[in-house]
C-alpha cells in the first residue's frame, strides 16, 4: 500500500494531538522496568530520590504499591540508563513530529 | 521453564480467523521469539497452510453466539489453561498486531496472571473507558492475557468457565445485555471472583492496550513482512461531513477492532 498517495487522495490531515498522545503512551511504557522484585517507572521523582538517599539499601513503594527493599545504586543505575535511552528516542521522534507543522 | 503464545481461531462465515492467526503467529515468532499453539477446529484448517504452528489443538467450537447477525465463535477461552503446553503463556486475540518485544515484559511482572484494564484509541486517545454498565465495573480486556501454570491461574480460568456458563445470570446482576457473549465481560467478573471480589494492582498490565477503533483503518507503510510502520486513518464526522485524519506510528503493538481493516492489513 502506497500510504503517501493514500493520504493525498483522501485529503487527510495530520492529527497532531493524537500523534502526541501516541508518542507519550509509547515511551511511557518503555520507561517501565522490572528490577529487584519490584516494578518501577524510570521517572524524575524516583531517580531524584535514589540520587539523594545516602544508604546502600532503601525501601520504595513500587508500581504495584508494594514496599520493596532495593540496592540503591543498582536500581539508580538501571533507571538512569533506561531514562536517558528512552527520553533520547522520544525527543527524536517528537522533533520529527514537530516538523510536520 | 517453557514460554509460548496461544491463539484461538475459528473461521466464521464472514472472516477467515485462521489466516489472521497465521499472520499474528509469524509476528509473535519474529518479535517475541515465542512458539505459538493454535486452538482451532477441523473446518478452519486450510488445505495449504501458510505457517507451521508449534502445536495445533483441535476442539469442537461452541457456535452459540451471534453478533451483527453473524456467528461469532469466541466462547471457550477458558480452555487456554488446559490446552497451553507452556509453563508461562501469552494468550492473544488473533487481531492483535505485534510490532515490538513489549509483551515479553509481562513475564517479568511479579504475578501469575495479568491483563489490561485501560485502553486508548489511536485516533481518540481521551475516549472514556468501557464499563459493564452504569453501576458496574470498568471492563477488563481479554485481548492480551499472560498467565503462568499456578493454582490461582487455574482457578481464574475455572471462574471464567463458570461465568460463561451462567452468563445471563451475571448479565442480570450487572445490568449488561446478555445477547452477545463477551470474553472481556466474563474476564472482568471472573478475575474479581477469583480474587475474593477485588482487583489486585499486580493483575493489571502496567500500560494501556491500544485499539484501532471502528471508524479507523491501519495501513502498512511498506510491503515488508515484518513492517512496523503504519499510517492510521480516521473518519472524523463533523457537521455531517467526513474529515479524514491520520497519524504515523511505528514499533507499537495495537489491537484492530475493525476486522475489514485487519483483513486488508494481512492481505497487503
Amino acid at each position: 500500500m502506497d500510504t503517501k498517495n493514500l493520504i493525498i487522495e483522501a485529503k487527510a490531515r495530520f492529527n497532531h494531538n493524537s500523534a502526541k498522545a501516541y508518542l507519550k503512551e509509547k515511551y511511557q511504557t518503555r520507561l517501565i522496568v522490572a528490577e529487584q522484585g519490584g516494578l518501577w517507572r524510570a521517572n524524575v521523582e524516583t531517580i531524584t530520590f535514589l540520587s539523594m538517599a545516602k544508604t546502600d539499601k532503601v525501601i520504595l513503594i513500587d508500581s504495584f504499591e508494594n514496599p520493596v527493599e532495593v540496592n540503591r545504586e543498582e536500581l539508580l543505575s538501571k533507571l538512569l540508563e533506561t531514562y536517558s535511552t528512552v527520553m533520547k528516542e522520544w525527543h527524536q521522534e517528537w522533533s520529527e513530529l514537530e516538523k510536520k507543522r | 521453564m517453557s514460554r509460548g503464545a496461544v491463539l484461538f481461531a475459528f473461521n466464521s462465515p464472514k472472516y477467515n480467523y485462521y489466516s489472521m492467526a497465521e499472520f499474528t503467529a509469524k509476528r509473535i515468532n519474529h518479535f517475541l521469539g515465542l512458539p505459538v499453539t493454535l486452538i482451532t477446529d477441523e473446518s478452519s484448517l486450510p488445505e495449504v497452510p501458510n505457517f507451521k504452528f508449534d502445536n495445533i489443538v483441535l476442539v469442537e467450537p461452541d457456535k452459540n453466539n451471534i453478533r451483527d447477525y453473524v456467528v461469532w465463535i469466541n466462547k471457550g477461552r477458558y480452555q487456554a489453561y488446559d490446552y497451553s503446553p507452556y509453563d508461562e503463556t501469552i494468550l492473544l486475540d488473533t487481531d492483535y498486531v505485534v510490532n515490538s518485544d513489549k509483551l515479553l515484559k509481562t513475564f517479568d511482572l511479579d504475578t501469575d496472571f495479568c491483563c489490561h484494564d485501560t485502553t486508548s484509541f489511536l485516533m481518540h486517545p481521551k475516549a472514556p473507558q468501557e464499563v459493564l454498565s452504569a453501576y458496574s465495573f470498568k471492563t477488563l480486556w481479554a485481548t492480551v492475557i499472560m498467565f503462568k501454570k499456578t493454582k490461582r491461574a487455574k482457578h481464574i480460568f475455572e471462574c471464567l468457565e463458570m461465568v460463561q456458563k451462567n452468563y445471563e445470570h451475571y448479565a442480570n446482576i450487572h445490568s449488561f445485555i446478555a445477547g452477545v457473549y463477551r470474553n472481556d465481560y466474563a474476564l472482568t467478573l471472573a478475575l474479581r471472583i477469583a480474587n475474593g471480589h477485588q482487583l489486585l494492582p499486580s493483575d493489571i498490565i502496567p500500560w494501556n492496550l491500544w485499539h484501532v477503533g471502528k471508524n479507523t483503518s491501519a495501513y502498512a507503510d511498506s510491503a515488508d513482512e515484518f513492517n512496523t510502520e503504519y499510517t492510521v486513518m480516521f473518519d472524523n464526522w463533523q457537521r455531517g461531513k467526513i474529515r479524514k485524519e491520520y497519524i504515523n506510528i511505528k514499533d507499537m503493538d495495537f489491537h484492530v477492532m475493525n476486522k475489514e481493516s485487519f483483513m486488508e492489513l494481512i492481505n497487503e
